[in-house]
């Protein structure tokens, strides 16, 4: 697929904005930098999401982690002594960190490579924009042009998929409440 | 490439006055809108002088009409002070964060169908931009504005301040939800996310095809759930729990001065007005009104009206409540409002399954 005119201009202006704000999530010593980081590395997404013609997917980004980056935001202020941490220095367990990330690139770049080979990402005729749509394996292009597809084939195609992940978040949020209990509410309700 | 805007094609092309057209809306909406904001809060000042038995600012021209004027001068001349120890960048950025995601989202509200011009034989739809998932991108702003008070909270390096921004973050996490539930109903009946879809759906039936009242009773239910959360998350009393000037000094903008104090203010502002313009566009059929097919011109007319009543309600909500204590404000969310919600949601699809 061949990026022109304002798509080029506008995709490499998300691309870049969020690989810059993603590796100052991970550099930047105030924890609160790093949460507004973090919220700016997904707003970028949201916007190549925005390119691709999947509004609502756009959409629900933001909505989402918006209040998710919130309460991580409260958690920082509330458990991280902030000042303190300025003065602290990193992990020291650098090498192995290098050669996990070296690791993972090398494994994306090998998989991307080998598709290209493959010809999985040439479009296959004029009309394969469309045809994509309800493609759930189709490269990129249109994702999904209206809500209502894309609800379809969430309930459709990614039902297992999505039920599997409301079954994990179902066991975090109960693992969380009852790591949040302490000794007076387990002894009265046990 | 900057040579094509002047080419020849491009000139002959239908871009240009559409481009005027654009440039024209934003500049008459934007107008509109920060005098409009502006004379609210001489509204407010004055409607909640006369709840309270007091007359209000009258001495500033006629009835106290360049009231907002002088109240204008007088931020711009402000001293702007930056405490010793805030965190410098995100101070300045806190006032921006806020008031820029609740003026975009006034590119997104219908104001009204589409007209067709007198001499230009051009049909203006009465909106700026029309986006197929409206209501989701106006939640989204206004959700990202909230950061703007929680950065002022936790920048301005003073604890009232912090108590102020998390309180904040706290209540938009809790209401949210509730709001987002509360409005999934009008979604299903419309059948689109599309603001202007939406105002179509209600239309005809003397008002009777509204949202309030269609599927009774989960229309009246979903609007109060609305109605409180949109109070919460715009931070007015009874939630006014992030500045609660009586504990918490003025709250997230203790430190603020001058025109930054002043952006927190339209932004608090604006947010109302893109809160009761949603609750218009979602429950009481936006533009809709009589005699709105043969005069398009009316329905700016209505939706101002309408808006006019939600703002009303806000002013006289803080003129006659107090404030929530703070555990009764997270009681209220998460234990009656979020259940609710979820009850009327079930309730509306089990109307749309078996009875239409």
């Amino acid at each position: 697929m061949q990026l022109l005119g304002y798509e080029a201009f506008f995709f490499y202006m998300f691309a870049f904005a969020a690989l810059i704000t993603g590796v100052f999530t991970v550099s930047s010593r105030n924890p609160v930098h790093c949460a507004l980081f973090l919220i700016s590395t997904l707003v970028s997404i949201a916007g190549m999401f925005l390119l691709l013609g999947a509004e609502f997917i756009a959409g629900s980004q933001i909505l989402v982690y918006v209040g998710g980056v919130m309460v991580l935001f409260l958690f920082v202020v509330m458990l991280v002594k902030v000042r303190e941490e300025e003065v602290g220095a990193f992990s020291r367990q650098t090498t192995l960190g290098v050669i996990v990330a070296g690791l993972v690139a090398i494994g994306i770049l090998g998989s991307v490579y080998t598709a290209q080979r493959s010809g999985f990402f040439k479009v296959k005729s004029e009309n394969a924009l469309v045809e994509s749509k309800a493609d759930p394996y189709s490269p990129a292009g249109k994702i999904s042009t209206n809500t209502e597809t894309f609800g379809a084939d969430l309930y459709t195609r990614g039902a297992l998929p999505f039920e599997i992940a409301s079954v994990i978040l179902l066991v975090a949020i109960v693992g969380a409440v009852m790591l949040a209990r302490d000794r007076k509410q387990e002894e009265k309700y046990p | 490439m900057p040579l094509l805007l002047f080419s020849q094609p491009f000139m002959d092309s239908p871009l240009i006055p559409l481009i005027i057209e654009w440039s024209l809306k934003i500049f008459f909406i934007f107008g509109g809108l920060m005098t409009a904001l502006a004379y609210l809060t001489w509204f407010e000042r004055r409607v909640l002088a006369y709840i309270q038995m007091r007359l209000g600012p009258n001495r500033v021209g006629p009835a106290g009409l360049l009231q907002p004027l002088a109240d204008g001068i007088k931020f711009i001349f402000k001293e702007d002070i930056v405490p010793l120890d805030a965190d410098k960048f995100l101070y300045t950025l806190a006032p921006i964060m806020s008031l820029v995601p609740a003026l975009t989202c006034y590119v997104l509200l219908p104001f009204g169908d589409k007209f067709v011009m007198p001499g230009l034989n051009r049909e203006i739809p009465l909106h700026i931009t029309h986006v197929n998932v409206g209501v989701l991108a106006i939640f989204a702003l206004t959700g990202m504005g909230v950061y703007g008070i929680v950065l002022a909270g936790y920048a301005s390096n003073n604890k009232y301040s912090l108590m102020g921004g998390l309180r904040s973050s706290a209540q938009m996490v809790s209401y949210e939800l509730a709001m987002v539930m509360s409005i999934i109903g009008v979604l299903l009946q419309a059948g689109s996310l599309d603001l202007v879809e939406i105002c179509k759906h209600q239309a005809g039936w003397f008002g009777m095809q509204w949202h309030l009242f269609t599927y009774p009773p989960t229309g009246i239910i979903g609007f109060f759930i609305f109605l409180i959360a949109m109070v919460a998350e715009t931070n007015r009393v009874p939630f006014d729990l992030p500045e609660a000037e009586t504990e918490l000094v003025a709250g997230f903008h203790t430190e603020y001065s001058s025109m930054k104090f002043a952006m927190f203010f339209i932004a608090e502002y604006a947010n109302m007005v893109t809160a009761s313009a949603m609750a218009t566009i979602l429950f009481l059929g936006g533009w809709m009104g009589p005699f709105v097919d043969q005069f398009p011109l009316l329905g700016p007319v209505y939706f101002t009206a309408k808006v006019g009543f939600f703002l009303f309600l806000y002013v006289w909500l803080r003129g006659t409540l107090p404030r929530y204590r703070y555990d009764q404000l997270m009681n209220l969310g998460w234990k009656f409002l979020l259940p609710l919600s979820l009850v009327n949601l079930v309730l509306t699809a089990t109307i749309a399954l078996f009875f239409m």
